[in-house]
């Protein structure tokens, strides 16, 4: 067989091989309706939680706080510190929801629709064609946590000014004050820590994807490990074991906000993250390897 | 369309398959199969639906893993270097399947693309080829199922195959559209030089297009040959003469026949060929008019294929040779 033409004259981009077939993955991906849920979710959730601020006396308790640790309450009552707590829980639900949707899709999803046998009557390897999908979940991972970050800014700003960081995470014993410039660089460091949520959660559906299920099973699945995870290191006795767990891991995004970040922590959970992600892969691909794929 | 590049090796089989065996759980889905496909061949696989041919077409594009065997495929062992293998290939599925919500032309780019860039000269060459220039630009989800099928047929033409493999291609398709089809396989054939194998259970179509057929029953191949060979299974002879009654009764007599029918059949004896019969009624002076094997459809010979008690498999070597 001869070798593919050059790209053509005044082509704007040259991709590679594995560049073309990742954006024609990420056609498909963000050719969906489906896959702008969350986006849409993050945007009702976050104006939702912002108006409740404004509306009520919601903020009350938090102005007693800083008040009693000598701070202008007022001077925190701000976009930034808004964003911070709008962002703790749907990190904490909406986020992994959402990528294990598009994760538990982006195999089973084909598989179910016929697409997956037309594109294996193609000479193109099961492993390429993984790490093609794991990827593109990833940037949809990745943007979906920008999206979070940027709404968050957007929808506070419209009832906020802008200010200083007031963020109290009690379960990291997290209490920290931080002007605007260092507030945000806090934020900004906390939504990139998060991507690694969000490309672990995506990558366990995925995995569950790589079988023979439907995609609401590799969903659940994904979301049931999490879940599990979540309930095991939240057991006291289990305290010792909590290295061992996946969510324990995934909380490391809210060091960022730390007044000392814990280096060495987030280096281990890094660490482990990427050793389970190469698991939920290798294991996904031998899954997938395995497989007869019929109509 | 400009027909594909000169094979290296033009009389290297296009598909090779030996002792194929695929076994799902306790379920023989198919059984040590043997098949030869040469170049320019338009090769039918036929069978009742579970009868194999599927499985059969998935192990052919490495979608299935072989529980023994091998599927050679362009010269290639598919489930080793599935890339060499699969290079030159297109494939057509009953019911194609799209990304209904981008555009046709979108849908080409990424199926094509997954074996190797294809300019967009060609892609429009294709699309114009298939007749869905109009409306290649709208979303799948508008098209109608002959379109979904010419557009499958595009993205089975692109970038340039030298063997198409169509699983059951007709299916869903009405009496116009099953016309269109064949008139377009025929085409391949002849101006691409394609070599096209399908599976089917229409057997008209496989009848009036298929150069050679193999038939599928539980898994096991029953038979495969030319449509000249089935054809040639049939043993009756019709004799036009003067007397049938009696050259009938003295052929009988002379256990060259074993029975006849409808006052101008005879069925002959084992090992006898009709040249037999003619020299005896010749010499036993009965004016011989007509003298002429009964042509076999393929319905009736598929239809005695698949009896619970037919055990034979007629092979084309075994069958009597051309009169």
């Amino acid at each position: 067989m001869t070798d593919p033409p050059p790209a053509p004259p005044g082509s704007p981009l040259r991709l590679t091989g594995f560049g073309r077939l990742l954006r024609n993955e990420l056609w498909k991906l963000f050719g969906k309706k489906r896959t702008y849920i969350g986006f849409v979710m993050f945007l009702l959730a976050q104006n939702l939680i912002a108006l409740v601020f404004k509306l009520t006396r919601a903020s009350a308790p938090m102005q007693r706080m800083l008040e009693s640790a000598g701070h202008v309450a007022e001077a925190y009552l701000s976009v930034l510190t808004i964003a911070t707590i709008m962002l703790v829980p749907v990190a904490a639900f909406l986020l992994p929801l959402y990528v294990a949707l598009v994760g538990g899709d982006l195999v089973a999803k084909e598989a179910e629709d016929g697409t997956l046998r037309m594109i294996l009557s193609r000479p193109v390897s099961r492993a390429r064609l993984l790490a093609v999908k794991w990827v593109a979940g990833a940037i949809f991972g990745a943007s979906l946590c920008t999206a979070l970050g940027l709404f968050g800014l957007l929808f506070a700003r419209l009832y906020f000014p802008w200010g200083g960081l007031f963020v109290w995470l009690p379960e990291q014993n997290i209490f920290g004050v931080y002007d605007a410039a260092g507030g945000l660089g806090r934020y900004l460091a906390a939504h990139a820590m998060l991507v690694t949520e969000a490309v672990s959660i995506m990558g366990l559906a995925f995995l569950f994807s790589c079988f023979n299920v439907k995609p609401a099973a590799a969903t659940i699945l994904g979301l049931s490990v999490v879940f599990v995870s979540f309930i095991l290191e939240h057991i006291p006795y289990f305290a010792d074991y909590r290295d061992w767990f996946l969510t324990y891991h995934l909380h490391l995004w809210q060091f960022m906000f730390a007044e000392r970040i814990p280096w060495w922590r987030v280096g281990q959970s890094l660490s482990l993250l990427l050793g389970f992600n190469a698991t939920f892969f290798a294991v996904g691909l031998a899954v997938f390897h395995v497989r007869d794929i019929k109509s | 369309m400009t027909a594909p590049a000169l094979p290296e090796s033009p009389s290297e089989p296009l598909i090779e398959l030996r002792g194929l065996t695929k076994r799902f759980g306790a379920r023989l889905a198919l059984d040590t199969l043997d098949l030869t496909v040469g170049r320019g061949e338009i090769f039918g696989l036929l069978g009742h639906n579970g009868a194999g041919k599927s499985t059969a077409i998935g192990l052919m594009l490495g979608q299935v893993w072989p529980t023994a065997g091998t599927a050679r495929i362009c010269g290639h062992d598919v489930h080793r270097h599935r890339r060499r293998a699969l290079a030159r290939v297109g494939a057509l599925f009953e019911t194609p399947a799209f990304y209904d919500y981008l555009s046709g032309w979108r849908n080409l780019e990424i199926f094509t693309q997954y074996t190797a860039v294809v300019p967009a000269a060609r892609l429009r060459e294709v699309v114009d080829w298939v007749g869905l220039s109009p409306r290649i630009h709208s979303r799948v989800r508008t098209y109608s199922h002959g379109m979904r099928a010419r557009l499958a047929l595009a993205q089975a033409l692109l970038p340039r195959p030298e063997l198409l493999i169509l699983d059951e291609p007709a299916d869903g398709l009405d009496p116009e559209g099953i016309h269109e089809l064949r008139q377009t396989l025929l085409r391949l054939r002849a101006e691409l030089g394609l070599t096209l194998l399908l599976s089917s259970h229409l057997l008209s179509e496989v009848e009036q297009l298929c150069t050679r057929i193999a038939v599928l029953r539980q898994g096991r191949k029953v038979f495969e040959g030319t449509l000249a060979d089935v054809r040639r299974t049939a043993n009756w002879v019709r004799l036009v003469t003067r007397d049938f009654a009696t050259a009938a009764a003295r052929l009988h007599a002379a256990g060259l026949i074993l029975r006849d029918r409808d006052g101008a059949w005879v069925q002959p004896a084992p090992g006898v060929e009709p040249d037999e019969l003619v020299r005896r009624l010749v010499a036993w002076n009965f004016p011989l008019y007509e003298i002429a094997r009964e042509q076999q459809s393929l319905e009736a010979f598929y239809l005695a294929l698949m009896r619970p008690d037919a055990r034979t498999i007629p092979a084309p070597a075994d069958l009597p040779a051309h009169p």
